[in-house]
């Protein structure tokens, strides 16, 4: 080529083809052809680019796979963890909102003397209203010692072992209870049944007892101190022919979800026994 | 002997479940007896010799647990350990069969029993709010209880007491 052209023509001919180019680009027609030769450059590097990310993505897929599984095992543990760790806390304001309570009710009532103590199990026969406590005679209880939640009167021990003691209800088919209802002052006896209600015998005929009226511990027989709050009466028979009205109670406690009592441990039920006389006494 | 020695902590554990879990879940008034389900279940199985060794130590093991005057349980246990090998020993094919009839005689035994003695205490009883409060909820509680005792008792059974291979 270098033989064919001299130098001069080569100069001439670049020389044309820049001032063509100049031209062109004056005249608005370059960004036309650059478009042309472009979108199949630009088209082709797009599919290049794509089929690149794949395989980077499928050589380096198994990696990530690991790592997220990894991630997730952590994070399941986290979970696991907090989730324990809210139930554990719900746990623990639950028993602080119950002993509050109890406190509550043990500063209200500053004159007696209170062991707390937690229901760690019923008595296995349906017919019969019990709680199982995990405080005995080692904690100085004492059989006959009354037996409060934070909303009032639940029972009395029945039975003390060592590290345990038998609750009897007030629900208790057994239970005698001698109570006064309020505002009327009237004295009535509480007793339990084999199916959980309560119940107010021997209520005096000249007495207004209604449905809302609020039922305390009278105190009298020496069995309870006075001034426990039972329950309230939901609603009043009268007989006509009968001698006492007799009226249902609904308990101030709810025995089906106590986990936490109080036992009034200064009380001592006072033994009438000796004062009944009998038939061999003169 | 070993039948005898495993079931002090067995019936230990199942009537500290009874206390502590199952009569705190009652259905009205009435609550499952577990202790008796497996007792039954367990004088059932066909290899098991003196069945009323259990029942008198789940009866004991109750009697100690409940207030109820001493005696109640282990002589209801007691009487159902029996029948429960009596009949197993003749109908041995229907033993299932056998288990949720004798939880039906046995919840009603143990109740009746239970209530008369009650009553010779002097407590009032009023025998259809009994029936329907206490037993027959009792009675459902029982039959729920049955099939999964039945099938822990088989298979502890065959842990206990493996069939023997004629060679």
């Amino acid at each position: 080529m270098n033989q064919q052209f001299p130098n001069s023509i080569r100069i001439f001919v670049f020389s044309l083809l820049a001032l063509g180019i100049f031209l062109l680009a004056l005249g608005g027609y370059i960004p036309t052809l650059t478009r042309a030769v472009l979108i199949p450059l630009t088209s082709s590097q797009t599919w290049i680019s794509q089929q690149f990310q794949g395989l980077e993505d499928f050589i380096s897929a198994p990696r990530d796979v690991a790592a997220i599984r990894r991630e997730n095992q952590n994070l399941e543990a986290e979970n696991a963890r907090l989730e324990a760790q809210i139930i554990e806390l719900q746990q623990q304001l639950l028993e602080f909102e119950i002993l509050s309570a109890l406190l509550d009710f043990a500063r209200a009532q500053p004159e007696h003397t209170y062991l707390g103590a937690t229901v760690i199990g019923r008595d296995p026969s349906p017919f019969l209203d019990y709680l199982i406590i995990n405080r005995g005679s080692d904690d100085g209880l004492q059989r006959g010692m009354p037996v409060v939640s934070q909303n009032g009167l639940v029972g009395r021990i029945a039975q003390v072992s060592a590290k345990s003691a038998r609750v009897q209800l007030i629900t208790d088919p057994s239970v005698k209870i001698n109570v006064q209802v309020q505002p009327s002052q009237s004295e009535s006896v509480l007793t339990g049944t084999i199916t959980g209600d309560i119940r107010l015998e021997q209520i005096p005929q000249n007495t207004n007892v209604t449905p809302g009226n609020l039922v305390l511990t009278s105190g009298l027989g020496g069995n309870y101190p006075p001034n426990i709050i039972v329950g309230q009466i939901t609603s009043v028979r009268n007989p006509e022919a009968a001698l006492f009205q007799s009226a249902s109670l609904q308990p101030v406690t709810d025995f089906a979800d106590l986990d936490i009592v109080l036992v009034i441990t200064n009380f001592n039920p006072v033994d009438i026994q000796p004062l009944i006389p009998t038939p061999e006494a003169p | 002997m070993i039948s005898i020695l495993l079931s002090i902590p067995i019936l230990s554990l199942v009537t500290i479940i009874q206390s502590a879990v199952v009569s705190r879940m009652p259905l009205v008034q009435g609550t499952a007896d577990l202790v008796m389900v497996v007792i039954i279940a367990w004088a059932l199985q066909r290899r098991v010799k003196y069945p009323w060794q259990w029942a008198l130590m789940g009866g004991i093991l109750m009697d100690f647990f409940s207030s109820l005057p001493f005696g109640v349980y282990t002589l209801s246990y007691l009487v159902l350990s029996v029948l429960a090998q009596l009949m197993s020993q003749r109908l041995w094919k229907f033993s299932f069969l056998i288990q949720l009839f004798l939880t039906l005689l046995g919840t009603m035994l143990v109740h009746i029993i239970s209530t008369l003695v009650l009553f010779l205490q002097g407590t009032s009883l009023e025998i259809l709010r009994v029936l329907q409060s206490i037993t027959l909820p009792s009675l459902l509680l029982n039959l729920m209880l049955t099939l999964p005792v039945y099938i822990i008792m088989v298979d502890f059974a065959h842990q206990l007491y493996p069939e023997e291979v004629e060679l």
